[in-house]
């Protein structure tokens, strides 16, 4: 009984994988050039800064969520996390706290709402699902109760322009994609933490008697994930200029979606940080480009759903033969 | 339903058995082949099975036993050949199919609904029901009925998970031979029993052979196989080898056709000097096991045998950090340590090698690369980032080494045969530079060539300083490898000994303690 696996079909399973990269790629290009030809509106420079706006955000909610996704977990709650995070560093900067250290608690006040999900499934055994959909709904609760229900205005100037802003050309909000996407590549793909983040997604007793701590990395990716959706948080009350606990109403089914478009399996320990990068341009693209042609948004939401049913399909095909 | 529950009780003698049992098959196989991808797991195999005999297969683990079972229940299709049923040719592509044709298996691992009531799994997908709703209390009462009449000592309405395995098999097999009315195959199904569920079964077999049921069991235990079967099949490699009658054999010829070769070629003794001491355990108790107190030296190898759920295993995952101990010391090289998870044991030079692959050695859908590092990332850090040279050095280096038959590194873990697995998981200790080898089941669903090569191993690593407890639920493995061999039963030490200091027959006497 020997496995003779010839070494073409190894070159053509990574040409494969490849492939799909680029189909993902050629997608979004697809897509563009379509757009530029049935809308003026849609090649213009002021059009293009406000789809890289756009889908900025989702792109590094679906980075936080890839992580916790790779480790076979969900995070339900990086929506609910975004519109906490609008109150919290609308009210810091309207008490008058500097914005450096209002935006630093804001982030630390993510990573422990992470470390609060993760406590719950690795000390209280609760499944991610069930944890993360409870804080969904209190976090909303909570900001609502702080804010009464209303709106804080965010009057400081400085604040509110960073968001408006291009550097080189580009505008600040997708610079900070780079800023999430460069560490998070280094720590997925190229740092022992990555590899072990593969290890408990695919098998936590193998990946436990490796010497892998287990629960750590748990600790680690919800962190993360609730640490990138406080951060988008902080971008939202820029772009808005306003912190309101309602905000980023089912953000969190795009990030999952935009993960998935980008190749990360749900039964976890397959993904990659450029994968939900495309996937989250690619929705943000569709988006902008159905308003610009005037159609109908609930149209949106039916072609966004489709997108996931045919992507997913060809890449589980794409899985099956290896 | 009824017809069937009916049909088993007739009384015994007013079937009787065959007339020509030599001229009445009842099932042929001819040429029968499997392969999965590239893997050639049964090969143009011929058996023929005879209405109302008790046909033995035995063959090593990884022979093809598992698959001819599959095949014969059609859960896997064939790749090749023909299946004559009752004269007529088939497919038995469905378990549907087999099951109509009467043909069903008591699998080693109990396949049933924990959750659900003995009587709910005896007649699970063919449930007693009145306008639509289930009639619970005729279904009790006619599980009842069976239990009673197979002669096991169990009741009916009670969930099935709070039975013992071993009285959990009983139900599978009341299951099986209200389906299997033709044919049954019973794959290891003493593994888990006590001696009087053994013998209740036992009584069983021989009762449905009365009444012209084909039965085809599987075991290890050669004993069980002189004792119940006509007929005896051996498979080796995927390839049946010989029918024999089971007058006309003995243990030595079956042993001899399922390895072709001698024990003394398999087995690598080679006596070294023995040096200090690595591990010593002092009434060591855990989960499973208690007063555990041994010492394993570099330069030799502890064996631990006995039967599945001894407690060999919980002791290693105590050992390793995986179970907290409940009392008792734990020493190393001499010096009281306290090992508090896997991290520590790794640490301080102890390697585990589990008892399944599948569960608790491999991450299977990663690269073998991935596999084989997982220890060591910590020696492949150059600050924040992998050392992906070095990464890349190191599994190629195991994968030479090992001869693991991979294309590639990144080649996934799951599409390797059970051999060049059990390679990965031994592999991933090897850059480790540990000097205490523990391995659980090392040669289970592992072809014999691959565990010539891990017994070469094993005398590889102890000419390196190291030692290696070695947990093997066959006898002759640890018998001709161990320098001390103790003796598992029920969680206790009940017996050690030097190399071949005793006989087989007392070491299993003791193992299961008669």
């Amino acid at each position: 009984m020997t496995t003779e696996v010839t070494p073409t079909s190894v070159k053509a399973r990574r040409n494969f994988s490849f492939l799909f990269a680029l189909t993902l790629v050629g997608l979004l290009i697809l897509l563009c050039v379509a757009l530029s030809i049935a809308t003026p509106n849609f090649a213009t420079g002021n059009n293009i800064s406000n789809l890289l706006r756009q889908g900025s955000m989702i792109a590094i909610l679906a980075i936080g969520q890839t992580f916790v996704i790779i480790t076979a977990g969900i995070d339900l709650s990086v929506g609910a996390i975004v519109g906490f995070s609008t109150v919290v560093v609308a009210g810091l900067i309207q008490a008058g706290v500097p914005i450096w250290l209002a935006i630093i608690i804001t982030l630390v006040m993510g990573l422990l709402i992470g470390f609060f999900h993760a406590f719950g499934i690795v000390k209280m055994g609760l499944p991610p699902f069930i944890i993360t959909l409870a804080t969904l709904t209190s976090l909303r609760g909570i900001g609502l109760l702080m804010t009464n229900g209303s709106t804080i205005n965010i009057t400081n100037e400085a604040f509110n322009q960073f968001s408006r802003e291009s550097f080189l050309g580009v505008p600040n909000l997708f610079w900070m994609v780079v800023l999430v996407a460069v560490p998070a590549f280094v720590f997925l793909h190229l740092s022992k933490w990555g590899r072990y983040l593969y290890a408990v997604g695919s098998n936590p007793e193998a990946a436990r008697l490796s010497g892998v701590s287990v629960p750590k990395m748990i600790f680690i990716a919800y962190g993360l994930s609730a640490m990138c959706a406080a951060f988008v948080g902080v971008m939202l009350a820029a772009r808005l200029g306003v912190g309101n606990a309602t905000q980023g109403e089912g953000w969190e089914l795009q990030a999952i979606a935009s993960s998935v478009i980008g190749g990360t399996s749900l039964f976890g320990a397959v993904g990659s940080v450029h994968g939900p990068l495309i996937g989250a341009f690619i929705l943000a693209t569709i988006s902008n480009g159905a308003n610009l042609l005037n159609v109908n948004s609930f149209w949106q939401r039916i072609i966004t759903g489709g997108l996931i049913i045919i992507i997913v399909f060809f890449d589980q095909l794409r899985r099956r033969n290896r | 339903m009824s017809d069937m529950s009916s049909r088993m009780w007739v009384p015994a003698d007013s079937k009787g058995p065959p007339v020509h049992p030599d001229e009445d098959i009842i099932l042929e196989l001819r040429d029968l082949e499997k392969r999965y991808g590239h893997i050639q797991a049964l090969k143009r195999s011929s058996l023929s099975f005879r209405r109302g005999e008790v046909h033995a297969i035995v063959g090593e683990n990884g022979a093809g036993k598992s698959t001819l079972i599959k095949l014969l229940t059609g859960v896997v299709r064939r790749s090749g050949g023909t299946i004559v049923w009752n004269g007529k040719e088939v497919e038995l592509a469905t378990p549907n199919e087999a099951i109509a044709h009467g043909i069903n298996a008591v699998h080693q691992e109990v396949v049933l609904c924990r959750h659900l009531s003995v009587a709910g799994n005896i007649f699970l997908g063919d449930e007693t029901t009145r306008f639509g709703l289930l009639q619970r209390r005729d279904m009790t009462r006619a599980a009842q009925k069976i239990l009673d009449d197979l002669g096991f000592d169990l009741r009916a309405d009670v969930v099935l998970d709070s039975l013992t395995i071993g009285q959990q098999q009983l139900v599978a097999t009341a299951r099986a031979s209200l389906r299997g009315t033709k044919f049954i195959i019973f794959d290891e199904p003493t593994a888990y029993l006590t001696r009087q569920e053994a013998a209740q079964l036992f009584a069983l077999i021989r009762r449905l052979k009365l009444e012209g049921v084909t039965i085809v069991y599987i075991s290890h235990r050669m004993e069980e196989v002189f004792e119940l079967a006509d007929r005896v099949s051996v498979l080796r490699d995927g390839t049946h080898v010989g029918t024999r009658n089971i007058d006309e054999t003995n243990d030595a010829e079956l042993v001899s056709l399922m390895i072709n070769r001698t024990l003394d070629q398999i087995y690598h003794k080679e006596t070294l000097p023995i040096g200090q001491p690595l591990l010593e355990t002092r009434g060591l108790s855990g989960k499973g096991f208690s007063d555990m107190s041994l010492t394993v030296r570099s330069g030799e190898i502890v064996g631990l045998y006995g039967l599945i759920g001894a407690g060999r295993s919980e002791f290693a995952l105590s050992v390793f950090g995986r179970n907290p101990k409940t009392s008792g010391e734990i020493l190393w090289k001499e010096q009281p340590v306290t090992i508090r998870n896997e991290r520590t044991a790794i640490d301080l030079g102890i390697a585990l090698a589990p008892e399944s692959r599948r569960d608790q050695g491999l991450n299977l859908n990663l690269p073998i690369g991935l596999n084989i590092n997982l220890p060591v990332y910590d020696q492949l850090m150059r600050g924040p980032i992998i050392d992906r040279g070095e990464e890349k050095r190191r599994a190629d280096q195991q994968i030479a080494d090992l001869a693991i038959k991979t294309p590639s590194r990144r080649t996934l873990a799951s599409s390797m045969s059970g051999g060049n697995q059990q390679k990965i998981v031994i592999g991933k200790w090897l850059n480790h530079g540990a000097e205490l080898f523990i391995f659980d089941e090392p040669t289970v669903g592992v072809d014999v060539g691959t565990k010539a090569e891990i017994y070469r191993l094993f005398a590889r690593l102890l000419k390196n300083g190291a030692g290696i407890i070695l947990i093997s639920s066959y006898l002759p493995e640890v018998y001709e490898l161990a320098d001390t061999l103790h003796v598992f039963r029920d969680g206790k030490l009940v017996g050690s000994q030097g190399y071949r200091e005793k006989s087989h027959e007392d070491i299993l006497a003791e193992a299961i303690g008669v």
